[in-house]
Parts: C-alpha cells; sequence; structure tokens
C-alpha cells in the first residue's frame, strides 16, 4: 500500500529526513517511535503534503501512485489522512462544513454523488457518539476553543467520517487523558480492517498496549534504525532511545 | 450678478480641479439667479464654497488623505452632469429590486439619481413612524428646523471634500425616524453620466428621535460608461436612547471613483451600528467622523475593505469621545489582491470631561498577492483620566497551516483560500443582522477572492 525508499527532507535548510525506507501493507498497523527532534513529525507531514517541507530525494507510491507528485488535497482524496499533532484552529470555518466539503470532495474523485444532508448528520451524529463528543461540536468553527483533548478527538472523528486507506495518526495521544486515550483508541480500532492501514507516530508505548501495532520502527536522526514487533516498544519503554542509537553504533 | 457669483480668489494655487469647481459654482449661481435668494441653504452654500475655495483640496500632504491617491482627480476638469439621466420606470424598478435585500421586505426603498431622491410621494407619506422628503420639498420652516444638522463642516482637512458637498449638492433625501422601524429602510444610489469627468453630490440626513429604533442600507452603484465621481455626505442623528443600524455599501464599477463622508451625531444612551463594506470601485475613500456627544452614547463600527485588482480604498474614521461613559468599539478587516492598495487610518479622541470613556479599535489585514498592500494607523489621543483605550493591529498572509490542514482534508486549494478568507472576514459579517445583506455581501465577496496560481506564486 505505502512503500517508501530512501526518503530525505529538508526543513527550513536543515536536513531532517536522511533515508527513510518503510513498507506498509493493507490490515497492518505500524507504530514509528523516537525521541525528539528525530523527524517522525516531519515524516507524517511529508508524507500528506505539505509544501514548504522539501523532499530532497528519494519516492512514496501509496497504491501503486506516486505520492510525493500529487498535491496534499490529491493525497487526501486518493485516501490518505493524517491526524495532525497539533490541529490548528480555524475560526469562522464551521466544523461540519469542513467535514462535508472533505467528504464530499473525496466523494467526488471517487465519481460518487455528493452526500445526502440528512444520511450525513445521522453519520456525523454516530460518530460523534463513538467518541463521546458534544453536540455542541456542530455548531462550533474547526477546532475554536477546543481542549487538547476535544482536538484530538475531532482528528478522530474526521477520520471515521472519511474512512481513508491510509491513517498516519501524528503523537494523537499527546495530551490526552486515561479516558480519552480510551476513547481515541478505540476509534482508531473501530477502522481497522484488512484493506486499511495505520501509521502511528509517537513518543509513548502507552498508546500501543490500547493500538496495538504489528510493527514498531525507530526513528533516530532521519533514519529508521530498528524494527520489531510490538515488544520492541516495550523494550524501549525500559532501556530508552539511547539504547537503540548505542547498539545501532555498535 | 450677485455678490457670489464673482470668482472667488483662492489662497493656494488652484488645481484644475478646483478651477473647474469653481465655474461649475459660477455657472450654478449664475443659473439660480433671484430664486437663490428664497433658498433658506444659499448662504450655506455660498460660506462652504468660499472655505472650499480659499483652504483648497487636500492631497497626499494632508494627514488622512496620506494613502489616498487623488492626483488625477485633481487634474480633471469638472463637467456638470445634466438632470433628466433618471431610468425610466422599468429601470427604477429593477435597481429598487436589485438591491442588498432582494426580495425580502422592507420598510421602503428609495432611488437617488446622482443625489436626487426619486420618489413616489404615495409611498413617502404613508407611514407616520417613517418621514421621506427631498431637501428641495422641504418647506422653508422644516429647512430651518434642520439647518443645524445639514450644518458647516469643519474646515479641517479630513472634511474638505464633505464641505464641497454643502456648497454643490443639487438636492438631498431626509429621512426621519420617530419610532421602531421593523423592516429595514433601503436607500440606493445610482451614479450614472454618458459623458466623462462628471461630479455629482449624493446627500443624506437621517434623523433617529428619542427612542426609535431602525436600519438603514445605503448601496452606491452605477451605470453607464462614465461614472461621475461620487462625493457623498450621510449623516446620521442619534437621538436619546435611539438604535440604528447603518449599512454603506459601495458596488461600484472598476472605473468608478466614490469619496464618501459619513458623520455620526448621537445623544446620551443612543446606540450605532455602523458597518462599512467596500465591495466594489476603482478608488473609494470611506471617512467616518462621530461624536458622542452626551453620557451612554454607544458606536459599534465594523468595516470590510475588499482590495481587488488596481482597487484603491482607504477608510478614515474619526471618533470623538466628548462626553462621560461612552463607548465606540471599531473592527476593520481587510484584504488586498492584485495590485490593489488598502488602509486604515482611525483615530478615537477622548476628549476632557470624557471620563470612563472605553474605546477598543482592532485592525487585521490579509495580503493575498505579492503586489498588494494594506497600510494601518491606529491612533490615540486621551485628554481625560479613568479612560480604558485599546487598540491592536496586525496585517499578515494567508496562514499556511490552516491552508495545509483544509488542503490536507481533500478540499482543492480555491475552496480553501475561500474559506479562510471568509473565516478571516467573519467577524465583521457576523454581526451584521440583516441577513440577507450580509448573504448578498458575501456573495460579491466571492468573484473578488484570488486565483489560486497568484496565491501560489505569492508562497
Amino acid at each position: 500500500m505505502l512503500i517508501i525508499s530512501n526518503l530525505s527532507a529538508r526543513v527550513a535548510g536543515k536536513d531532517i529526513l536522511k533515508g527513510v525506507n518503510l513498507v506498509v501493507n493493507p490490515g497492518e498497523v505500524h507504530a514509528i517511535m523516537g525521541p525528539n527532534g528525530s523527524g517522525k513529525s516531519t515524516l507524517a507531514q511529508v508524507l500528506a503534503g505539505r509544501e514548504d517541507y522539501e523532499v530532497t530525494g528519494g519516492s512514496v507510491s501509496f497504491e501503486g501512485r506516486d505520492l510525493l507528485g500529487l498535491p496534499a488535497e490529491e493525497r487526501a482524496r486518493a485516501g490518505l489522512f493524517l491526524g495532525f499533532q497539533y490541529p490548528v484552529e480555524i475560526p469562522g470555518v464551521n466544523n461540519v462544513y469542513l467535514l462535508k466539503a472533505a467528504l464530499n470532495a473525496k466523494r467526488k474523485a471517487a465519481g460518487q454523488p455528493e452526500v445526502d444532508a440528512y444520511d450525513f448528520l445521522a453519520l456525523i451524529k454516530q460518530k460523534m457518539k463513538l467518541m463521546q463528543m458534544s453536540e455542541s461540536f456542530l455548531s462550533r468553527g474547526v477546532n475554536e476553543g477546543f481542549s487538547g483533548g476535544e482536538k484530538k478527538r475531532n482528528e478522530i472523528l474526521q477520520m471515521l467520517v472519511l474512512e481513508p486507506r491510509l491513517a498516519i495518526l501524528d503523537e494523537t495521544d499527546s495530551g490526552l487523558d486515561i479516558d480519552a486515550l480510551k476513547v481515541v483508541s478505540q476509534g482508531v480500532n473501530s477502522l481497522r480492517d484488512p484493506q486499511r492501514a495505520v501509521v502511528l507516530v509517537t513518543h509513548y508505548q502507552r498508546l500501543l498496549d490500547y493500538i496495538v501495532p504489528d510493527f514498531v520502527h525507530v526513528l533516530v536522526g532521519g533514519r529508521i534504525l530498528k524494527s520489531g514487533d510490538r515488544t520492541l516498544a516495550l523494550e524501549l519503554e525500559r532501556r530508552g532511545y539511547d539504547w537503540v542509537q548505542e547498539s545501532n553504533a555498535a | 450678478m450677485s455678490a457670489a457669483a464673482r470668482p472667488i480668489m483662492s489662497a493656494p494655487p488652484a488645481s484644475p480641479a478646483l478651477r473647474s469647481i469653481e465655474a461649475l459654482w459660477l455657472a450654478r449661481t449664475a443659473e439660480a439667479g433671484a430664486r437663490a435668494a428664497d433658498d433658506p441653504l444659499e448662504a450655506l452654500r455660498s460660506q462652504a464654497m468660499h472655505r472650499v475655495m480659499a483652504l483648497g483640496l487636500p492631497g497626499s500632504r494632508d494627514d488622512t488623505w496620506r494613502y489616498t491617491n487623488l492626483r488625477s482627480v485633481l487634474a480633471r476638469t469638472f463637467v456638470h452632469v445634466p438632470d433628466g439621466q433618471a431610468p425610466g420606470a422599468e429601470d427604477a424598478d429593477a435597481d429598487a429590486v436589485d438591491s442588498l435585500v432582494g426580495p425580502a421586505a422592507r420598510a421602503a426603498t428609495v432611488l437617488v439619481v446622482n443625489g436626487r431622491p426619486i420618489l413616489s410621494p404615495p409611498d413617502g407619506n404613508g407611514n407616520n413612524l417613517l418621514q421621506i422628503s427631498r431637501l428641495s420639498d422641504l418647506s422653508r420652516p422644516d429647512i430651518e428646523k434642520i439647518q443645524g444638522q445639514l450644518g458647516l463642516p469643519s474646515d479641517a482637512e479630513e472634511a474638505r471634500w464633505a464641505l464641497l458637498n454643502a456648497a454643490l449638492f443639487a438636492d438631498g433625501l431626509h429621512v426621519r425616524i420617530s419610532g421602531a422601524l421593523d423592516e429595514p429602510l433601503v436607500i440606493r444610489h445610482l451614479l450614472r453620466s454618458e459623458f466623462p469627468n462628471g461630479l455629482v453630490h449624493p446627500r443624506v440626513l437621517i434623523e433617529l428621535t428619542s427612542g426609535a429604533s431602525a436600519t438603514v442600507i445605503e448601496h452606491y452603484v452605477d451605470r453607464g460608461r462614465h461614472p461621475p465621481l461620487g462625493n457623498s455626505v450621510t449623516q446620521l442623528v442619534l437621538g436619546h436612547h435611539s438604535r440604528l443600524e447603518h449599512y454603506r455599501v459601495f458596488s461600484t464599477s472598476a472605473a468608478a471613483e466614490h469619496i464618501d463622508s459619513l458623520t455620526v451625531r448621537q445623544a446620551g444612551h443612543s446606540h450605532c451600528r455602523q458597518f462599512t463594506a467596500v465591495l466594489g470601485g476603482g478608488l473609494v475613500r470611506t471617512a467616518l467622523h462621530a461624536h458622542l456627544s452626551a453620557a451612554g452614547a454607544e458606536l459599534d463600527c465594523h468595516a470590510l475593505l475588499v482590495g481587488h485588482e488596481a482597487r484603491q480604498v482607504d477608510c478614515v474614521n474619526i471618533v470623538a469621545h466628548d462626553a462621560r461613559d461612552t463607548r465606540s468599539r471599531q473592527t476593520a478587516r481587510a484584504i488586498a489582491s492584485g495590485t490593489s492598495r488598502a488602509a486604515f487610518n482611525t483615530k478615537v479622541v477622548v476628549n476632557r470631561g470624557a471620563v470612563h470613556a472605553e474605546s477598543e479599535q482592532s485592525f487585521r489585514g490579509l495580503i493575498l498577492s505579492p503586489s498588494a498592500e494594506i497600510d494601518s494607523r491606529p491612533q490615540l489621543e486621551i485628554h481625560a483620566d479613568e479612560v480604558k483605550c485599546a487598540h491592536g493591529s496586525t496585517t499578515g498572509r494567508l496562514n499556511p497551516d490552516m491552508l495545509f490542514y483544509l488542503l490536507s482534508r481533500g478540499l482543492d486549494r480555491r475552496t480553501a483560500q475561500t474559506l479562510l478568507v471568509y473565516a478571516f472576514l467573519a467577524d465583521v459579517l457576523t454581526g451584521m443582522s440583516v441577513a440577507c445583506a450580509r448573504a448578498a455581501i458575501e456573495t460579491a465577496l466571492v468573484p473578488q477572492l484570488p486565483d489560486s496560481k497568484i496565491l501560489e506564486e505569492f508562497r
């Protein structure tokens, strides 16, 4: 589904990604862990198509298409979703309007008609219930005045409505209390199926207790230094990231 | 020849514009002849004209005109725009409906062509709460009653074109509201001329008596190949405890130039909500002079300045707090694309005795193309103690994080940008309580949002 080959990228003149390789198949959940500044978020943003992040080398194929050749909006319509680490507040743009516009953009790209207004509202309400969000959300601006936890729930809500083929969730667990973490995890798990894949970017192994990954990768200094199954996350928790760097140097 | 018809010596070297204006004045005076003696406003006109000639027309060196490029205006030789260019009945009906409120209910619609109100007598007089008259139809005692309101603008440079209006307005509209009007009153100004270099002086006086409340929408449009320069003056006079929501919306064509002056005088505990929206025109200068002259007077003014293509928009607000416990809030949002230029030049003056006055000025500008320019200059002059005054001004580009967020959800770039520009203007738009006017303004905005290619170039 996703094949990242030797990907390098630069942000504000600084090389951040220095040859990332990763293959994600349908049905898989991958966790990318790593210390601060290792390039995790950069990788997520580059995959989603952030234009001010300059790709300096390598290639990315998504369902057989050259992902890097597509603008951000086309990546989204092709079924790629980025759950932001810091979802931006956009006062004046209504949440529901955005959701509907996003869903219709995707449907249009797939040659489907626009969603019926009644069906759409029913869908939103059902997903909001799953995410335990209050109905006041419907009338508010995008993330406007949301707490950190509400913003993350909103990201997952958007994901549930858009049903992406590949979800990249950038530190979706940060800033969540344990109850919110459970709700968010439940949302992500509800989308797991053999046709979809999830890439979780996270600092902490805590999230992986709730969303159990098939693979864990450790990103340090812009490269994946180690990959393994979920036990790698537990080992990282015990031994810290220095251990990866040391064992790699050795 | 009457005394007033003699050429007036001007102190500063007269521009071609000023010389032609003097010629227009002389022609007018000669034509008015003996009738002028009976006109109670004649003395006012004459005084105003002498002062214009003595003081000259302002230029870019004058403080409140620094952002209005009047060079081409001052180089022009203005000509009289003959009457008889009123639209036919069908045209008038179409224009009346095709106003900002669409088919929605309204208290009345008045069409004003080049400053001359076209009134159908039965409509205007049916409603006791709402009296609409042509200034030229008012009896001498009526004129004398409002003479003080019509008054003479000050000598200040910012009021110079208003002074010229006082000298040369052909006719005007007088509106008196003496109760609660449930539906908006729509005043549609049509500027039209078949010949170049026309100059017209629309004038409107709106009075609200004590306790009255109303919504008034003034909408400026133009027709014809050579829209005349509009030099309009609207005066709002609010009685005690009255409430007014006033809109002035400029939807003129790219060839049109307009200089508008709005004065607001507020008695105690009156509340004025004012919306200025510049959605069209080649050059539009809007001035607002407000006097909060009695305790408890409150003014909220909001401006929506849309710079598009080569448009110049200059918004000058001067708000004077003359009494205690007065409040003013100014919100302005400007966007500029193409090679347009938008300016927001404001001053709040808290005069002595205006204790516990509160004022806020909030300006935000959004630059949408590399060749556009936005200037802002919030000023504050405080001569009283125990006042609360705040101002904030920021100008920038479209927020790339917001744009990326929307694109990452699959929205196309143009939709995303449109949404963000809307969001940026939302503070002002959401305050408009006339839903149909707001919707019409939003609709007019869309075609003026920049092309995505231009923005890409800019990034």
